[in-house]
């Protein structure tokens, strides 16, 4: 999954809202992309950005669905 | 009462919820939650370890800087390939259980930069044969490991080495000597009476290899009695 899809799904896991959790998944796969290019959009691929924001975007949803379906709060 | 959930701090209220079994979670989130934790807590113990293992961590203390003007002046530290070798390579082994021993040894470390121990260039000559002798003691028995991460006989072209290193090299192979017993002081300074010291450490794991030989030689007496005695039968 990389870190993009085990934070994703982690940040989604402590909403309910699943644009929330697609939307904290998306954006914290942006900022690990930037941390493994040193902050840097240089070095960044657009590929490489795309296919962690569509990894980020569905762990993020996949977190708050689990947290639907498996807490009450 | 004095333990009425109002009248907690927080402490208890945290020491509470932590110990109340959790009614509003899954067992299926927990686990999952548990174990993305797990891997989240794994992570990062991994970097923090590996922080404590760059050249600038090492360094970072006082009384490293006579052991980094030392090492700048070695091969280890320049050469003509470019390929280096810093501290961790050479002082934490890369097996785990090896290195985590190593880093709970090293907290020593941090007491003695805060003592003073070899604060002084005095103190650390003074200090100098201890120290080198402890490292010589680690890497004598276990074989050179740390050295072994890189350098292996088995891919050494002895055709391409000076004819003298080829020389002692197979007579290291062909008398079971370990890197350390030729190269010390490969990366430091040595001390005043080093060889007398590297001799009394050889002497020291060899006697007790010898005491460890004779007591499974001791302990296995009666059976290797019986042994006979049966087969005489």
């Amino acid at each position: 999954m990389g870190l993009p899809g085990i934070l994703g799904l982690a940040l989604g896991m402590m909403t309910r809202r699943l644009w929330l959790g697609a939307m904290m998944g998306g954006l914290i796969s942006i900022v690990a992309t930037l941390l493994f290019a040193h902050w840097d959009f240089a070095n960044v691929a657009t590929t490489e950005l795309l296919i962690a924001i569509v990894v980020g975007l569905c762990a993020g949803t996949l977190g708050s669905a689990i947290r639907i379906k498996g807490a009450t709060v | 009462m004095a333990d009425s959930p109002e009248k907690r701090g927080w402490i208890g209220r945290i020491w509470n919820a932590i110990w109340t079994p959790a009614v509003m979670f899954s067992s299926g989130f927990l686990i999952l939650s548990g174990f993305l934790a797990g891997i989240m807590f794994w992570g990062g113990f991994h970097w923090t370890l590996e922080l404590t293992n760059t050249e600038e961590f090492c360094t970072s203390c006082h009384t490293m800087e006579t052991n980094l003007g030392e090492y700048r002046e070695t091969i280890h530290y320049n050469n003509h390939s470019g390929v280096r070798a810093i501290c961790s390579d050479c002082h934490v082994p890369h097996e785990w259980n090896h290195k985590i021993k190593a880093k709970i040894m090293a907290v020593k470390d941090v007491y003695h930069e805060l003592a003073g121990t070899i604060s002084t260039p005095e103190k650390y000559e003074a200090h100098r044969l201890s120290m080198a002798s402890t490292v010589w003691k680690k890497m004598k028995a276990s074989d050179s490991r740390e050295c072994r991460n890189c350098h292996n006989f088995d891919y050494m072209d002895f055709t391409i080495q000076e004819a003298r290193a080829a020389s002692e090299h197979q007579r290291a192979i062909d008398n079971s000597m370990t890197c350390i017993d030729c190269h010390q002081g490969i990366a430091h300074s040595l001390p005043q009476g080093y060889q007398e010291e590297y001799q009394k450490i050889t002497d020291a794991l060899a006697s007790e290899t010898t005491g460890k030989l004779q007591q499974q030689v001791a302990d296995g007496s009666t059976e290797i009695r019986s042994y006979l005695t049966t087969q005489s039968d």
